[in-house]
């Protein structure tokens, strides 16, 4: 019985060693070296581990790539920080608040990148804006994180006054809103393919519903029809052959999904291989590697839409480009956030520039980094030149369509245009 | 106050290996004092997350002794627990907040938090007894069975019935906590006021009403335990035929341990939505469930410290070890001076990179080592480390569920 | 009979919520059907044909993986939750094999695929097997005289642990599998049958008959059916219950192999997560047909794949799962022992 308590005990110190190590360490990020003014960190939140991790890592490697090349800012040593929001092997807005609490907690970080679900974003944006702490996101693009609409309150539950308890706005992002982006393929399938039959799909979360039900929209105001509507749950659906057998039999000409490549966003299209030959469109989600290697040999003919403008297209991106991959190697390191992220870390850190240089070279207040960020005027990234309105949304989003060519096939850039504005 | 230091006294004269309960109350009754003010000391001021994040345990605290009223008293294995967390939560988000002006009724509703905590309580124990009524026939695994398919609709509901709950999106911006009056002074930065309506934002503020509502719910099942009701729970756990013959009414007698078990998961829902501000369907999965089954029996099924300290550790484990693992490896890399670990080269993504990739594989081994190491938890109630040490095939006494008191 | 008695007199405080909630699950339920019936009906015979023929096949590949979970359940009453992951496992492993054995896409339905795939299939069921073995001896064996719990949360520790192998082999990505068979079909009534499909759903009848089989007439098969009914007097008898049980976790580990590799064939992608919601449905189709019984895990596999492709192909697929956990409440409220019966439940 004695001995009993004794491995109860011990266990309970084996934790409470760990305990104290990791507090010990958390806390041992300091030093900086002699010669520099102190140490900046950019701080990062994604889902990096669990079933999320295929959307998260390869963007936390663009913003850790983005901190490692500018090295140093003003004299003062940059340092990358990554936090997981994934708990239980799913994103958790949970645990993203209790990630911007400890980012808020720790002086050295003076803003953050992420997060990549809207609902994690809900629950930090409050946060972080009682302590005007800058948020960029590559990937949100529910449009009621920054817009207010009527149907938002009804959506959502929230708006975006609501979500910033100080009135000042602390969130900002450089990938166009879903707004955009459903019509965008809606009026590509319309216009340029000419095909007015579509069946339409969506992994049942917060992007992939929200883009294909403003696709939905958009086809009908064009004239079309969406002749299939079907919403998955996409961990535990294998076979979407059903759907595409009554897709097909219903007359469509092309199918459309709202999902990601942690969502099996290019699953189905294997399967369409011997029942429904037609185009299938795919939002950023899916243009990716990724998204090609899961089509299998069904991959040609595929269309997607991505948010912002393609880095291959900026002759200035391509020596960035080849950095990058030189960094990392691994193809699936890259993925449709990979450069949007990259960019958002460097608008981060060119505010925090100008910031240092308006607090006369001094560690800037994460009020001035704000403000900074929200004064950034054309800046050159490696997916286009970025403005910020008053929102918080790039001025004239980008929208660039890609197309499935080659041998091998890969991901061609077929056109660009800006949106909104 | 008299019976509060004789009790006290007790504890203090009780052998610890005899009763370690007591010891292990005393300490954690210590610690929940002592840790704010630790935290703020250690950190120079800038704890407050950590205090926040303590708040947020509480939470899985609350949801371990309410499984563990259904578990480890009555003995019917729940798999779908997390189904009543949601309930409790969802609750809270229809009762305070702007959300149902959007739904079919038009008219929204906002109940001060106190009262919330009732209505989600009692929301989650109607679930638990809608649950358990036609189910109460079925014996053992098979009830587990329905649970968990009761865990998989619930959170499919919510998610699916968009017209109601605004499906993936969730709601959001629910109602923050409020005391109808609050003295603001120098201890709040403040000059010296009397303030209406006074909104709860300060995480110390929370880690307060958990740490009350933690001990409001510890004192209930203390009590729930040495009742009458615990002792039928506990016959119809060990033998429900023979407890059914003595005249326990077995079907109520469950039906109450699901109710009463739920409804804790009520006061968690409530407390997690009102902190959060916001509930998302895709949280309350049967991961969730299969977390706070681990926290009960990796504790120690059955004893209410046991079932607090394991809750206290998983959650640590979870939400503290494993993502801030990358991290403390590479710096500890770098403090041993094997930087070139870090960076990355070839098919070797740097140590961060590695790590990050372990986490499953970490989570599952500390699982299966504790449990091999400790299958009675880590602090089993003393009746069932007997059984035990007896064996399971062995007759189990009946009378030592009255003989044990804390 | 004197507790059933008092059982049955107070079982009159939960009656009345319990008969209100049981009689509003079935209206739905009917209604569902009715809806189903009339949409079944409208969109004619050949689409029916289609959707049965994709819900055999898929209830085949669940059939596999449910009776692993029968077996071990109806032998020492575990879930044992790691065996969604081992199928996976299977998966991973045979799409580590092909190469090794010459396979690759550009060999896809010619014949000369056969006697390769077939070594594929014999070894990956064979390495599943021998991992399966191992889990039980480390994680499982010590703890059979542990309260009942303990192992249960070893197979969730070993569950992690599973993906986390997987996880760190391929990453979180979805992993290509070659489509190695032939993609025509035979027409049928308007439906087009694959040669896979007609793959699937033979392969898996031989092995289930197999094992049936050896269940029913072999030495091994007889142990495990004693051991199943009474542990003590099994030994008493002379047989080794370690080896049995270990036989019994090999075997089910066998067909999760098969099914992993069958699965890979079939839909040409793995993920490393794809047990957790596999081994979910799987158990809960060895409930559906009554647990620990071998032909009712094969029946149940079969109707969650009908009942999943019927509702893909009809309704709002959104709501396919809360169906099928529906009718899986249903049928234990009303069947406690399932379709077609288990050991009487006694703990």
């Amino acid at each position: 019985m004695q001995r009993r308590w004794y491995t109860a005990g011990a266990i309970i110190a084996g934790f409470a060693m760990l305990a104290t190590a990791c507090t010990g360490g958390a806390g041992s990020t300091a030093g900086g070296g002699g010669t520099t003014k102190g140490e900046i960190i950019i701080a990062s939140d994604q889902p990096t581990s669990g079933g999320d991790a295929s959307d998260g890592l390869p963007a936390q490697n663009g913003i850790q790539f983005a901190v490692e090349s500018a090295g140093s800012i003003k004299g003062f040593k940059l340092t990358f920080k990554g936090w997981d929001d994934t708990v239980n092997g799913t994103h958790d807005p949970q645990k993203g608040a209790q990630n911007i609490q400890e980012m808020i907690s720790d002086a050295k970080i003076l803003g953050m990148i992420g997060p990549n679900n809207s609902n994690v974003a809900r629950a930090m944006i409050p946060i972080a804006n009682r302590a005007s702490f800058t948020m960029i996101s590559a990937a949100n693009t529910n449009e009621c994180l920054t817009q207010t609409f009527a149907y938002c309150e009804a959506d959502t539950g929230t708006t975006p006054a609501k979500l910033r308890p100080n009135g000042v706005n602390n969130y900002f992002r450089v990938a166009a809103a879903d707004t955009f982006q459903g019509p965008a393929a809606a009026d590509f399938v319309v216009d340029t393919l000419k095909l007015t039959k579509v069946a339409v799909w969506s992994d049942n979360e917060t992007f992939g519903k929200g883009v294909a039900d403003k696709f939905t929209a958009e086809i009908t105001k064009k004239g079309g029809t969406v002749v299939l509507r079907q919403d998955f749950d996409t961990k535990t659906t294998n076979d979407w052959k059903p759907f595409l057998t009554d897709a097909k039999n219903k007359g469509a000409q092309a199918v459309y999904a709202g999902a990601t490549s942690g969502t099996k966003i290019c699953i189905p299209r294997a399967q369409m291989k011997g029942i429904l030959d037609a185009p299938y469109l795919v939002p950023d989600g899916g243009v990716n590697s990724q998204c090609i290697k899961d089509a299998a040999d069904n991959a040609a003919n595929l269309y997607g839409t991505v948010a912002a403008a393609d880095a291959n297209q900026n002759p200035d991106a391509k020596a960035t480009i080849d950095a990058f991959t030189k960094r990392f190697p691994k193809k699936e390191d890259v993925g449709s956030y990979t450069f949007p992220a990259m960019d958002c870390a460097n608008i981060l850190i060119d505010a925090i520039g100008r910031a240092i240089d308006a607090n006369g070279g001094n560690m800037p207040s994460r009020e001035q980094v704000r403000a900074a960020v929200a004064a950034t005027k054309s800046f050159k990234g490696t997916t286009g030149t970025y403005t910020f309105d008053a929102n918080g949304d790039p001025t004239s989003p980008t929208m660039a369509i890609f197309q499935t060519k080659g041998s091998p096939l890969d991901w061609v850039f077929v056109k660009q245009f800006g949106v909104g504005g | 106050m008299r019976g509060l230091l004789s009790r006290l006294g007790s504890i203090l004269e009780s052998d610890p290996r005899k009763n370690p309960n007591a010891v292990v109350y005393l300490v954690l009754a210590v610690a929940t004092i002592a840790f704010p003010i630790g935290v703020q000391v250690a950190t120079r001021g800038s704890g407050s997350f950590l205090i926040s994040q303590a708040a947020d345990a509480g939470v899985y605290i609350l949801l371990a002794i309410g499984l563990n009223v259904v578990v480890g008293f009555a003995g019917l294995l729940d798999l779908g627990y997390a189904a009543f967390f949601a309930i409790g939560a969802y609750t809270y988000a229809f009762v305070a907040s702007d959300h149902l002006e959007f739904t079919p009724i038009h008219q929204a509703l906002h109940i001060p938090f106190w009262i919330a905590l009732l209505v989600g309580m009692f929301a989650a124990a109607g679930a638990g007894a809608i649950l358990g009524a036609p189910t109460l026939r079925l014996r053992g695994d098979y009830l587990a069975i329905v649970t968990l398919g009761f865990g998989e609709i619930v959170p499919r509901l919510f998610r699916n019935a968009s017209t109601w709950t605004s499906g993936v999106n969730g709601i959001s911006a629910l109602d923050t906590p409020a005391l109808p009056i609050w003295l603001n002074g120098p201890w709040s930065g403040d000059a010296l006021a009397i303030v209406q309506n006074f909104k709860i934002i300060d995480p110390l503020a929370y880690y307060v009403i958990m740490a009350i509502l933690v001990a409001i719910s510890v004192l209930l099942v203390n009590n729930l335990r040495r009742s009458r009701m615990g002792r039928a729970w506990m016959a119809v756990r060990e033998d429900e035929v023979a407890a059914a013959a003595m005249g326990v009414n077995t079907v109520g007698v469950k039906l109450l341990a699901f109710s009463i078990g739920a409804a804790f998961s009520g006061f968690a829902g409530t407390f997690y939505g009102a902190k959060l501000s916001l509930v998302s369907p895709e949280n309350f999965g049967f991961t969730v469930s299969i977390t706070i089954l681990i926290m009960v029996v990796l504790g120690g099924m059955g004893n209410i410290p046991g079932v607090i300290v394991g809750a206290l550790l998983i959650y640590y484990v979870i939400f503290n070890i494993l993502p801030g693992l990358p991290q403390q490896a590479s710096d500890f890399a770098n403090s041993i001076g094997a930087t070139s670990l870090n960076s990355p080269s070839g098919d070797w993504p740097g140590l961060a990179g590695e790590v990050q990739r372990l986490k499953y594989l970490i989570f599952g081994l500390i699982l299966v080592l504790t449990m091999l190491l400790r299958p009675q938890g880590l602090l089993p109630s003393r009746q069932r480390a007997e059984e035990l040490q007896k064996g399971v095939h062995d007759d189990t006494t009946i009378e030592d569920v009255n003989a044990e008191t804390t | 009979m004197v507790g059933s008695l008092k059982q049955a007199r107070i079982a009159f405080v939960g009656a009345p919520i319990g008969r209100l909630v049981n009689l509003l699950v079935i209206l739905a339920v009917l209604y569902a059907i009715f809806i189903l019936a009339t949409k079944i009906f409208a969109q004619g015979p050949s689409y029916f044909l289609q959707i049965l023929t994709f819900g055999v096949a898929n209830g085949a590949i669940y059939a596999l993986v449910a009776l692993g979970y029968t077996m071990v359940y109806g032998i020492i009453e575990l879930i044992n939750f790691a065996h969604g992951d081992l199928f996976t496992l299977g998966g991973f492993i045979s799409v580590f094999l092909l190469p090794i054995f010459g396979l690759d896409a550009s060999k896809a339905g010619t014949p000369g695929i056969i006697l390769p795939l077939l070594a594929v299939f014999i070894v990956t069921m064979l390495i599943c097997g021998a991992i399966n073995v191992t889990i039980e001896r480390v994680a499982y064996r010590p703890l059979r005289h542990a309260p009942r719990l303990a192992p249960l949360i070893t197979a969730v520790g070993m569950s992690f642990v599973l993906e986390g192998v997987m996880f760190l082999w391929k990453g979180p990505f979805n992993v290509p599998y070659p489509n190695l068979l032939p993609t025509n079909g035979i027409v049928i009534g308007g439906a087009t049958i694959g040669v896979k499909d007609i793959f699937v759903i033979v392969v898996a009848a031989i092995l289930m008959i197999v094992l049936a089989l050896f269940v029913s007439r072999s030495t091994l098969g007889k142990a495990m059916r004693a051991t199943a009914q009474d542990q003590d007097a099994t030994e008493l008898m002379g047989i080794d219950i370690n080896r049995t049980i270990a036989a019994t976790f090999f075997i089910g580990a066998v067909l999760a192999g098969a099914g992993g590799t069958i699965f890979g064939l079939y839909y040409n992608t793995l993920v490393f997560d794809l047990g957790f919601s596999a081994g979910l449905f799987a158990f809960t189709a060895a409930v559906f047909g009554g647990i620990g019984n071998i032909q009712g895990a094969a029946l149940g596999g079969l109707l969650i794949g009908l009942i999943t492709a019927l509702w893909d192909g009809y309704m709002e697929s959104t709501w396919t799962q809360v169906i099928i956990f529906a009718i899986l409440i249903l049928v234990l409220v009303f069947r406690p022992t399932g379709l077609l019966g288990m050991r009487v439940p006694e703990k």
